[in-house]
Parts: C-alpha cells; sequence; structure tokens
C-alpha cells in the first residue's frame, strides 16, 4: 500500500482555494492507493463509523475507486481543516499498516 | 487469572477473545480465554514529565505508535494466530475521546481484516469483571477508583448499579494533579508515587472532609491543599510527605465512609476495589479494616489487574460474545460518556459458573497475610 505524498502535497495546495462562497471555502482531496479494491473498502468502512465531531463546520465524505480511497473535506474555516484532517490521517496511517500486516492473511 | 506464564503449547479450552484498551494514558492489548486465563497482556504507559498531565491529541499520538507492536506482541506471546479468535474486543466508553478512537478503529480494521465479529465494551464494567475474576469475588459492592472514575457499585437486576460517585473530580485525578504540584515524577504513576511519599509522612494536617450523602467531592480538597503546600512548605511548617500522608488519610477515609454506606444498604459483606487507585495498599489497609470489623471480606488486585489492560476488555467482551452479545460494525461507535448503569450485564443474569482456577489461586494468599481477619486479598506483587 502506498500513501500517495506526492498527490497529498497537492491536494494541501489546494487546501486554501476559496472560489466558491457557499461558506465551505476550504477543502482538501486525499486519495491513498490500498493495492485492491477490498483493501480500500476495510479502510473505507472502518474510518466511516466515526463521524465528524462538527458537521456544521467540516465534512467529510469518502469513496472507493478501483483500488483507491478517496477522500474529501471541505470546511467553513482553515483550521477546522487542518485539525480534522490531520487526525484523520493520522488514525488512517495505522488503519493501512494493520491492511498491510494482517491483510495478506485472508487473501492468501 | 493465571499469570500470562505459560503462554503457547497448552491452549485453554474455549473461545479466545482480543481486547484492546486505550481510553487514557495507557494502551493495552490482551489475550483471554472463557475460562479466564490470561494468555497475554502488554501495554504500553504514556508517561509526561513531572508537573505535567497528558493532553488528548499527545495521548492519542503515543497510541498510535505503540498499536501496532503490541498487538504483534499480544499474539506471539499468547502464542495465537488471528484465525484462533472468537472476536475483538474493544474500549467503547468512557474515556477521552482522541485516546478512545485509536483502538477503536483498529479493532474494526482486524475485525474486517480477520472476518471476527466485534464486541464493544463498557470499560467501568471490564474493570469489575476482571476484578471478581481474578479475586473470585462473588457478589461484592465495588468501589471503582481510578483517573477518571470514582463510583461505589453493586450489582441488581441486571445491571451494575451506581450507589455514590463523585460529583466533581476523580480520587486519581485529585492525586494525579497534586503530584503535578509537588512535581513528582509520573513514572510509573504520579499516585505510585504519591504513596511511597506519604508512608515518610509524620505529621497530619487537618483537610476538608467532603461526604455528601452517598456521594464524594474532591476538587474543593485538592484547591485547598494546593493553596496549604505553597505555604506550608515555604514556612517549613510540614514536608512534602506530610502533605501526601494527610491527603491519602483523607481521600481514602472518605471513600471507606461511602463503600461502608452502600454494604449497609446491600446488606453486603464483601468489598471488591478495582480501578487504577485500588493498587494503592494503605487503601487497601484501611477498607480491609473497615471490612473486618463488619466481618466482611475485601478483595482486591495489584497493579497488572487493576490498571487498564487489555485483558480486561477481552474478557468482558468474551462474557457478552458468549451470551450472543456483539457488536455491528455501523454501531461500533466509542463514546467520552457511558455510565456504568448502561450496560445490560446479561451473563450475570444466567449466573456464569466463576472461575475455577482463579478462585483458588486468591484464596491461597490469605493464608500468607497471616492476619487473622478472613480476607482475601488476592495475588502477590
Amino acid at each position: 500500500m502506498t500513501s500517495d505524498r506526492t498527490e497529498l502535497a497537492a491536494a494541501m495546495a489546494d487546501a486554501a482555494d476559496i472560489t466558491s462562497s457557499s461558506g465551505w471555502d476550504f477543502t482538501c482531496d486525499y486519495e491513498v492507493d490500498c493495492g485492491s479494491e477490498e483493501h480500500a473498502y476495510i479502510v473505507y468502512k472502518t474510518l466511516a463509523v466515526d463521524k465528524e465531531l462538527q458537521p456544521d463546520k467540516v465534512r467529510r465524505e469518502m469513496a472507493v475507486s478501483g483500488g483507491k480511497l478517496l477522500v474529501h473535506f471541505e470546511a467553513v474555516e482553515a483550521r477546522f481543516l487542518r485539525a480534522s484532517f490531520s487526525a484523520f490521517v493520522d488514525l488512517m496511517v495505522l488503519v493501512t499498516k494493520l491492511v498491510e500486516e494482517y491483510g495478506d492473511v485472508r487473501q492468501a | 487469572m493465571a499469570s500470562p506464564s505459560s503462554p503457547a503449547k497448552r491452549r485453554p479450552p474455549g473461545p479466545l477473545a482480543l481486547g484492546l484498551e486505550s481510553s487514557a494514558n495507557k494502551i493495552g492489548i490482551g489475550v483471554v480465554s472463557m475460562s479466564g486465563e490470561i494468555l497475554s497482556n502488554p501495554r504500553h504507559t504514556y508517561i509526561t514529565p513531572p508537573g505535567h498531565g497528558f493532553l488528548p491529541r499527545e495521548t492519542a499520538q503515543h497510541h498510535l505508535v505503540h498499536l501496532l507492536p503490541l498487538l504483534r506482541a499480544a499474539l506471539a506471546e499468547a502464542g495465537v494466530s488471528p484465525a484462533d479468535l472468537a472476536c475483538v474486543c474493544y474500549t467503547m466508553g468512557p474515556g477521552m475521546g482522541g485516546p478512545l478512537q485509536v483502538a477503536a478503529a483498529s479493532a474494526r480494521a482486524l475485525s474486517l481484516l480477520w472476518g471476527k465479529p466485534l464486541v464493544a465494551v463498557n470499560h467501568c464494567v471490564a474493570h469489575i469483571e476482571m476484578g471478581r475474576a481474578v479475586t473470585g469475588a462473588v457478589d461484592p459492592v465495588v468501589l471503582y477508583v481510578s483517573g477518571g472514575n470514582t463510583q461505589v457499585i453493586a450489582y441488581s437486576e441486571g445491571r451494575y448499579r451506581i450507589f455514590g460517585e463523585t460529583i466533581d473530580i476523580a480520587v486519581g485525578n485529585c492525586l494525579d494533579r497534586f503530584a503535578r504540584i509537588l512535581e513528582l515524577s509520573n513514572d510509573p504513576s504520579p499516585g505510585y508515587n504519591i504513596e511511597q511519599l506519604a508512608k515518610k509522612g509524620e505529621k497530619f494536617i487537618d483537610l476538608p472532609y467532603v461526604v455528601k450523602g452517598m456521594d464524594v467531592s474532591f476538587s474543593g480538597i485538592l484547591s485547598f491543599i494546593e493553596a496549604a503546600a505553597i505555604e506550608k512548605l515555604k514556612s517549613n511548617e510540614c514536608t512534602p510527605a506530610d502533605l501526601c500522608y494527610s491527603l491519602q488519610e483523607t481521600l481514602f477515609a472518605m471513600l471507606v465512609e461511602i463503600t461502608e454506606r452502600a454494604m449497609a444498604h446491600c446488606d453486603s459483606k464483601d468489598v471488591l476495589i478495582v480501578g487504577g487507585v485500588g493498587c494503592n495498599e494503605r487503601l487497601q489497609a484501611m477498607m480491609r479494616i473497615m471490612c473486618s470489623e463488619r466481618g466482611g471480606r475485601l478483595f482486591a488486585t495489584d497493579d497488572r489487574y487493576c490498571i487498564d489492560n487489555g485483558a480486561m476488555i477481552a474478557y468482558t467482551g468474551l462474557l457478552a460474545y458468549a451470551h450472543g452479545v456483539t457488536t455491528p460494525l455501523e454501531e461500533s461507535t466509542f463514546t467520552q460518556r457511558f455510565r456504568t448503569d448502561e450496560v445490560h450485564a446479561i451473563w450475570r443474569e444466567k449466573e456464569m459458573p466463576v472461575l475455577n482456577n482463579i478462585h483458588s489461586d486468591a484464596v491461597t494468599e490469605v493464608s500468607v497475610d497471616g492476619v487473622s481477619l478472613p480476607t482475601p486479598m488476592a495475588v502477590e506483587s
């Protein structure tokens, strides 16, 4: 599994893209290649259970496409985006490590 | 419960469970069997510098780093593979949100990867079940004392009922925060270092004593002693040891009082102390005196069992699992507030046979104690 660091950097660059005026001005997109659709769904299902704590300030949408997990964040302020995004990524790194460690057991 | 000294080779009969605990500053992962045998129970504590408490974000970071190594250790030490497990259990709450999420999310991922059911466990109930299993106490009044909780509990009609509790901070929080004032080490825990220092105390400083019916309050005592410490230490009126001694005596006397009243209410003679503060030997000694005066028995455990650990979560999850309780993935959340009496203790209703191997362990310790009291004080240190 390879978390795509370059795409992450690109996504972060878009983070302060203040073009629309809907209030949800701070967005961030993140993509992780999980190697297989099965693994991508495991990461998706694991992380989808916990809702964003301040849904009026930060929204998170996730989807699986091919073997990739796609994550979209939008927030009303940059600090909310930063806090939610960084906590999410920290947890996702652990979940992907668990998938790497134990994912092949069942597949094999 | 047998200690994890006999791993691998000899697999105990019945289902096995994995338990993940991360509600406070400890992260622990344990493997236990239905018979109450602990196959492994490694844990790691986030220890902050003297004068500092642990904050949710940093604590969660600590847990994220240590989860995978602990998981590997827990499985290896137990000599089991994921396929051998019946279920994956985790602490749903109460506790600090960020830290709780680490075990919750990991348990979900492992459940999906291994194709095993999830069981969400109440942390307080897990302390009680672990205490009962280790000591063999059948239906005691329970004093649950830790850094985050202070409750007097007794079982009645399917639930652990809270008879009395703190109305502000937990007793462990009061001790921990006083340890910060004195800048005592947080290694292995601030409470342990207060206990050691208190042994050298000679002079008793009068402190407020705040019992309100069945409830207790500690925050005012903390404010009082914080101010007194600064003043009296400066003027050499007393030593830090005197303050630790006086604080312990006062807080523990309050706890003994409400526990005794709960015993009278419940017409129960046995007391079980669980939770991190429960390994304080002075608290155990004071409680033992009260129990003996009432012709009762004190059950308590040492730091291996009363401090947060994964095995207590695994064991309690397994009790629920054996009675058909599992947690669907969509409902496998975590929650900072989760009261002890919200849990339907279904396994108590059908009265599970009490784990015999444990019982004998705990009772043999009585004679070692040598005191004339009928006091099965469990577990050597």
